[in-house]
């Protein structure tokens, strides 16, 4: 067979480089919140993703990690505080540490609470995460509303994860499990975080050309779906479109029009806005590049 | 009058010769690596290299993520001129020259210790085939060995009886090997093998580890035999003409820092597929090993593949004969298994 299989397939992790995590970093914990820890936690994460000065949250985040660190040694069987945990730690080592060591550190608690969480929410999922494939499916697609936040919570953590090992195979192999999550959670909830989900499942697509095994239209109808979810409020959405799939198809005139509509929206939009900001960031510097990319 | 116009075209040429000195050439390559892979990382290094080393004559521009095209339509481009060169697998130069994709051939090695045995010998002149048809490439790089996986063990030649097979799209190859093998071979893209599995209209399909893992087959084909069936490999070439235009001192840095970029890829190719091998085996895939009367039906039925592509196509019988001599000379000789680097 000569299928163009490896190329490069090291960089299948990779290329999500920050985009995994900032997809993930939409939204607070939004299950339902009982006790007074929890609620804590819950609200340090909505300042977090509420937050329209990325600097802030690089500077300060460090605090709240460890503040969440003890909140969870306090009550470690608290799926809300677990569940912050995974968010904050891998949100944090996602989009914010440059230093590879530090972000596999971090990453790895966030994937590890993330884990911790899921299991305290659904017995039955504790420990399945390195059961063979198959065991691992079935118990994921037998999860319902009741685990929706949590699964989808766990997943972009573990997909951080996924990117800051991007050269460990068994890491990349992992990635066919989050998959597994995330689209439990579009069949559980189509609407799930306005679309949000979406946005993970157009990274996935466009990650490989067509040649390769990718998807990119596919990938396209992904992300068209997170910005009609979010009536075109989820700017990363769009970002991404422009950086995963019109780069992909060579499609400037579609790159650039997506990167100016983004640095030109306003970025504000509850629960998205530390996202948004990001995501102007990178439509501008995307921009910067465009005539280096696609010019002659 | 005639002989006025002939000098100044000479002129202009030379005045556009030097002018294009001064600016510089800038080398237009195509490769279906997508941006921020490790292969176009390797591939800004070198090209930084050789700015440096050049002075700045000698720049690329590289359009990754397979924007050019399939390998045909590259081979194409280099023709008019449009592209300098580009990143092919072996199997696409095999309408150039067949002799480039011998090491293709379905079971001609067991180890890769094999494989470093017969390229350490043979790749040169492998390479050295295609300058008749205008082409220099630098180096061989290898994607690695395929392996038949599939969703039911298949220990023996009767476990493939009725199995529903994979092959790529319009691939000579797989489809003398299934034909050979008696397989009822499925013709599917690449991207929607993984549906196939999914859906059951294939359940047995062949990859590189590395494949394996990167497009989650393993999730449904967890079952691998662990026979080599093909080696693949590619290189990374530029057009004679291109490459002509260059001064010869720009043409030895060229080649000396793509050489040097082939032969990292190469390793990394190496090291990748252990890696993933170890990662399936933790996912819950199984090795299984064909009993010895499988491998020598494999044997007999690759050997009837090889025949019947030789009658297709025009071979350098000399070429091959020299590749399985070198492969009798290392299975006879007494020697400690090389490790893994």
């Amino acid at each position: 067979m000569k299928g163009p299989l490896n190329r490069m397939f090291s960089s299948t992790a990779r290329q999500a480089a920050t985009l995994t995590a900032i997809a993930m970093l939409t939204g607070g914990c939004s299950s339902v919140v009982s006790s007074t820890t929890g609620r804590l936690a819950d609200s340090l994460a909505d300042a977090l993703v509420n937050q329209n000065d990325p600097e802030t949250v690089r500077q300060g985040a460090p605090a709240y990690l460890v503040l969440l660190d003890g909140l969870i040694a306090d009550d470690p069987d608290n799926p809300d505080v677990l569940l912050a945990g995974a968010q904050l730690y891998s949100s944090y080592a996602g989009a914010f540490v440059e230093d590879p060591e530090r972000a596999k550190r971090l990453a790895l608690k966030g994937r590890d609470y993330g884990w911790e969480g899921l299991c305290a929410v659904k017995r039955k999922t504790c420990g399945t995460w390195t059961e063979p494939y198959e065991v691992f499916e079935s118990t994921i697609d037998s999860l319902g509303a009741k685990e929706v936040s949590a699964l989808f919570t766990t997943a972009g953590a573990w997909a951080t994860w996924i990117q800051v090992n991007k050269d460990d195979w068994s890491a990349i192999a992992d990635k066919a499990r989050v998959d597994a999550m995330i689209r439990r959670v579009v069949e559980i909830d189509p609407s799930y975080q306005r679309g949000a989900p979406f946005v993970y499942l157009g990274v996935l697509d466009t990650l490989l050309p067509e040649a390769m095994g990718g998807k990119p239209e596919q990938g396209r109808t992904h992300f068209e779906r997170a910005i009609e979810l979010s009536s075109g409020r989820n700017l990363m959405a769009k970002v991404l479109l422009a950086k995963q799939y019109a780069r992909l198809t060579f499609d400037r005139e579609l790159h650039d029009r997506l990167c100016e509509e983004v640095v030109e929206a306003d970025p504000t939009e509850q629960g998205l806005t530390l996202a948004n900001t990001l995501a102007q960031e990178e439509a501008a510097r995307l921009l910067e590049e465009s005539e280096d990319y696609f010019g002659e | 009058m005639r002989y006025r116009r002939t000098l100044m075209v000479v002129v202009i040429l030379l005045l556009a010769s030097a002018l294009a000195d001064a600016q510089g050439v800038r080398l237009k390559i195509a490769t279906l690596a997508p941006d921020g892979s490790f292969w176009m990382e390797e591939a800004r290094r070198a090209a930084d290299e050789i700015g440096r080393r050049t002075d700045g004559r000698v720049g690329f521009r590289f359009y990754p993520g397979g924007t050019m095209g399939s390998d045909d339509t590259v081979l194409r481009k280099m023709r008019i001129g449009q592209l300098h060169g580009g990143v092919l697998l072996a199997g696409s130069l095999g309408d150039l020259d067949p002799d480039f994709e011998i090491y293709n051939f379905p079971l001609v090695f067991r180890s890769y210790d094999e494989v470093d045995h017969v390229r350490r010998e043979l790749d040169q002149r492998l390479i050295s085939k295609l300058d008749d048809d205008g082409i220099v490439a630098f180096g061989l790089v290898e994607t690695g060995f395929v392996y038949l996986m599939s969703t039911q063990p298949t220990r023996t030649f009767a476990d493939l009886d009725g199995r529903k097979a994979w092959i790529p799209e319009g691939d000579a190859i797989s489809k003398a090997i299934a034909d050979a093998a008696g397989l009822s071979p499925v013709p599917l893209a690449l991207s929607d093998v993984l549906t196939g599995l999914q859906t059951g209209l294939i359940d047995t399909v062949a990859a590189p580890p590395v494949g394996a893992v990167a497009l989650q087959w393993f999730t449904k084909a967890k079952y691998v035999t662990d026979l080599p069936l093909t080696y693949i490999y590619g290189t990374l070439l530029l057009s004679d003409r291109a490459f002509r235009k260059l001064g010869a001192e720009d043409q030895e840095v060229v080649r000396e820092a793509l050489e040097k970029m082939s032969s990292e890829l190469n390793r990394r190719a190496r090291t990748d597929n252990r890696d993933a091998r170890e990662a399936l085996v933790k996912q819950g895939v199984t090795f299984v090993e064909p009993t010895p009367e499988t491998e020598e039906r494999w044997e007999a039925v690759a050997a009837e593949a090889r025949q019947a592509l030789v009658k297709r196509q025009e071979y350098d019988r000399e070429l091959i004969a020299e590749m399985e001599r070198l492969l009798e000379e290392y299975r006879g000789r007494d020697h400690a298994p090389i490790p893994d680097s």
